[in-house]
């Protein structure tokens, strides 16, 4: 009997009378990966701010283990952590003093040293965000959302503008925090970055859920249907032929 | 005297940093405090505090690694108080004026030889006839003419005699009337030692030899006036809608941290970094090269100075807080510092207004603060003294914050 730790009921959000979330309702369970995708604009990025308390519900409930979003956002905020779009930190702090204060920003006080061996950046401790990569600035910012170990992680196109080899070593990463027992949730627009991480997806369109279950069932259902891909599968694509003469340093 | 104390506190505080981070007595010191404390979990209280500190001290250090923002409020300041300074550094009045003569007579070239060596004037080389000298008194360069006349010193009665005659424009008519009573003074110096005539009244002045404010004085506390808006105004209208853009806000946004959290923090790096580097600036006022004196309370100007501070960064809180990107804060920044800026006393005193201004500038936020720090610095004022400024001044803190607070957005 699976668990549900993120509940959403007929969501609804509005901007100056258009309605870009319609009612959409799913449920997420405990230590799964749900994916939400969808094309650009589709209300993805709004349902999530919806979620993290960034913005106010119009209308329908959303619950986080529980806590109501809309009544209790201070507690929620302990609960969820959160990789924005944006990757940008203040400039000219060390990785370890914006990893301290984004913990301080909980109350807590953290060893930001152990926190970056898991992301893999100890090296660069003493470096100022300015100077890193992008891949580096994604993994940075991974280990800034979880500061105060969250029950939720939320992932707003995490690897939109990555390379490939970055874009796996994110991937990597992110199984590891779902390894730990938490629940993420992230969007993307990216196909194979559902079908590689998530248990269960939620395909959005013009704010609706037009699909939601295991990426499995759902190119089995579409399969079912009788659907036929015009082009001749190859056994391998242009992206495997780059990891495999580039990708021999993954993970390192 | 004054100027060595903050040289040493300087020195104190750069010493203690290089101690605290490269010696081994100190890294030990900051691991025993980290151990310590993680041992024993804290109380939301303590919590509280430690992520106002937190957010505080990393802000400061992200301050002196900011080599632009270092320029703009140590440095700046500086250079204003070098060029002010230098103005205001004699205090004789001079005038500009021109010096014709047409006359031959012996006593003529002596009292022109006088008249150069006299403090008071400054004479224009370039002035030779009645044309260059009115050209250039209606360019105001210099302030009003003297001619002495081709009969000036002939001998008459057995004693040279003769009027000399000042030409002014209508621009300058006080300074003529100055112009005419020294001349007046200086001709009967002269006028005594021909004839023989004892005056039944005379008047002389003495000086009092008591320490009056020097212009130093007023624009020593104009420019820590200065320094405080360039600091708590111009930096955070600049870099707060920038944190915005860039998303730094949003991650804030986030977590728990409450605004007033985030505000006291602020607040709190503002005051330190302010008082460093008004620290600074007093040093090299007091040095030799000026000479300002402060003759109040260190810790009551250092306590006015941080409260002035505290006021005016509302100000840049509350802009750069409401907008939602830079064009939208620095207009705003300007039609509220500009002002300030020239109508409170940093750059001119205040004294020197019509009356009908200086009531109306006597309310703005910064005018009390400069008043405050003057009184306190120069007058030697305790706090207990200066109870309309403090009393002027945190009520518009209290307007500034509630409005900050009120219009404050994360994104």
């Amino acid at each position: 009997m699976a668990e549900f730790i993120v509940k959403v009921q007929d969501l609804h959000k509005s901007y100056g009378g258009r309605e870009v979330v319609k009612g959409i309702s799913f449920d997420v369970k405990k230590g799964e990966t749900f994916g939400i995708l969808g094309p650009n604009g589709a209300g993805k990025t709004t349902t999530l701010e919806m979620i993290e308390t960034l913005r106010p519900i119009d209308k329908g409930t959303v619950t986080v283990d529980g806590v109501n979003v809309a009544h209790q956002s201070q507690r929620i905020r302990y609960m969820i952590g959160v990789q924005t779009q944006s990757t940008a930190f203040m400039d000219k702090v060390k990785l370890t003093e914006l990893l301290e204060q984004q913990a301080a920003a909980y109350g807590e006080r953290i060893d930001p040293m152990e926190l970056l061996k898991q992301v893999n950046l100890e090296s660069q401790a003493s470096n100022y965000i300015e100077n890193l990569s992008g891949g580096q600035k994604q993994r940075f910012s991974i280990a800034a959302a979880l500061v105060h170990k969250p029950k939720v992680f939320f992932l707003d196109e995490p690897t939109t503008g990555l390379d490939p080899q970055a874009r796996h070593r994110l991937w990597e990463l992110i199984k590891k925090v779902r390894a730990q027992g938490m629940t993420v949730i992230l969007t993307t627009h990216y196909m194979e970055e559902a079908e590689a991480l998530c248990e269960r997806v939620a395909i959005m369109d013009e704010g609706e859920i037009v699909a939601l279950d295991s990426p499995k069932n759902l190119v089995r259902q579409l399969l079912d249907r009788g659907f036929k891909k015009e082009r001749h599968v190859e056994q391998a694509d242009l992206e495997d032929v780059f990891l495999d003469l580039t990708g021999k340093r993954l993970g390192n | 005297m004054s100027g060595r104390i903050f040289l040493i506190i300087i020195v104190l505080i750069l010493a203690g940093r290089i101690v605290l981070k490269r010696t081994p007595v100190g890294r030990n010191l900051k691991a025993a405090r980290k151990t310590k404390s993680n041992q024993q979990p804290m109380s939301p209280t303590q919590k509280q505090i430690y992520t106002v500190l937190t957010f505080a001290k990393i802000s400061i250090l992200r301050y002196f690694r900011d080599r632009v923002a270092i320029f703009f409020t140590i440095l700046f300041p500086l250079i204003f108080l070098v060029v002010f300074g230098s103005f205001s550094k004699s205090n004789d009045v001079s005038f500009h004026i021109g010096l014709v003569n047409q006359s031959q007579s012996q006593f003529s070239q002596k009292f022109v030889a006088d008249t150069k060596s006299n403090k008071m004037f400054k004479i224009d080389k370039e002035v030779n006839d009645l044309t260059t000298a009115k050209a250039k008194m209606s360019r105001s360069e210099i302030d009003a003419t003297v001619v002495l006349p081709p009969s000036f010193g002939e001998i008459e009665a057995g004693h040279p005699t003769g009027q000399a005659v000042i030409y002014y424009d209508q621009n300058n008519v006080s300074a003529a009337q100055t112009l005419q009573s020294v001349l007046q003074g200086q001709f009967e110096g002269i006028n005594s030692k021909l004839v023989s005539t004892k005056a039944p009244f005379t008047v002389i002045s003495r000086s009092t030899n008591t320490q009056g404010l020097s212009k130093l004085d007023y624009t020593v506390s104009g420019l820590i006036g200065f320094s405080i808006i360039g600091l708590g105004i111009f930096g955070p209208v600049n870099y707060f809608p920038l944190m915005k853009r860039q998303g730094v806000l949003r991650r804030l946004h986030i977590t728990p941290l409450r605004v007033w959290q985030f505000f006291v923090a602020s607040v709190l790096s503002n005051a330190v970094i302010g008082l460093f580097s008004i620290a600074i600036m007093i040093a090299v006022a007091s040095s030799p090269l000026f000479h300002f004196k402060i003759i109040g309370n260190y810790f009551e100007l250092a306590a006015f100075i941080a409260f002035g501070i505290l006021t005016i960064f509302g100000i840049g809180l509350a802009i750069g807080g409401w907008a939602k990107n830079e064009n939208q804060a620095a207009p705003l920044a300007n039609i509220i510092v500009f002002p300030m800026l020239f109508l409170s006393g940093t750059f001119f005193p205040r004294f020197a207004m019509p009356e009908w201004l200086q009531h109306v500038t006597t309310f703005l936020p910064l005018t009390p603060i400069i008043d405050g720090i003057r009184m306190i610095s120069t007058e030697g004022k305790h706090l207990t003294d200066i109870g309309p400024q403090i009393g002027l001044t945190a009520l518009w803190a209290v307007i500034i914050y509630a409005i900050a607070f009120r219009v404050f957005r994360w994104e």
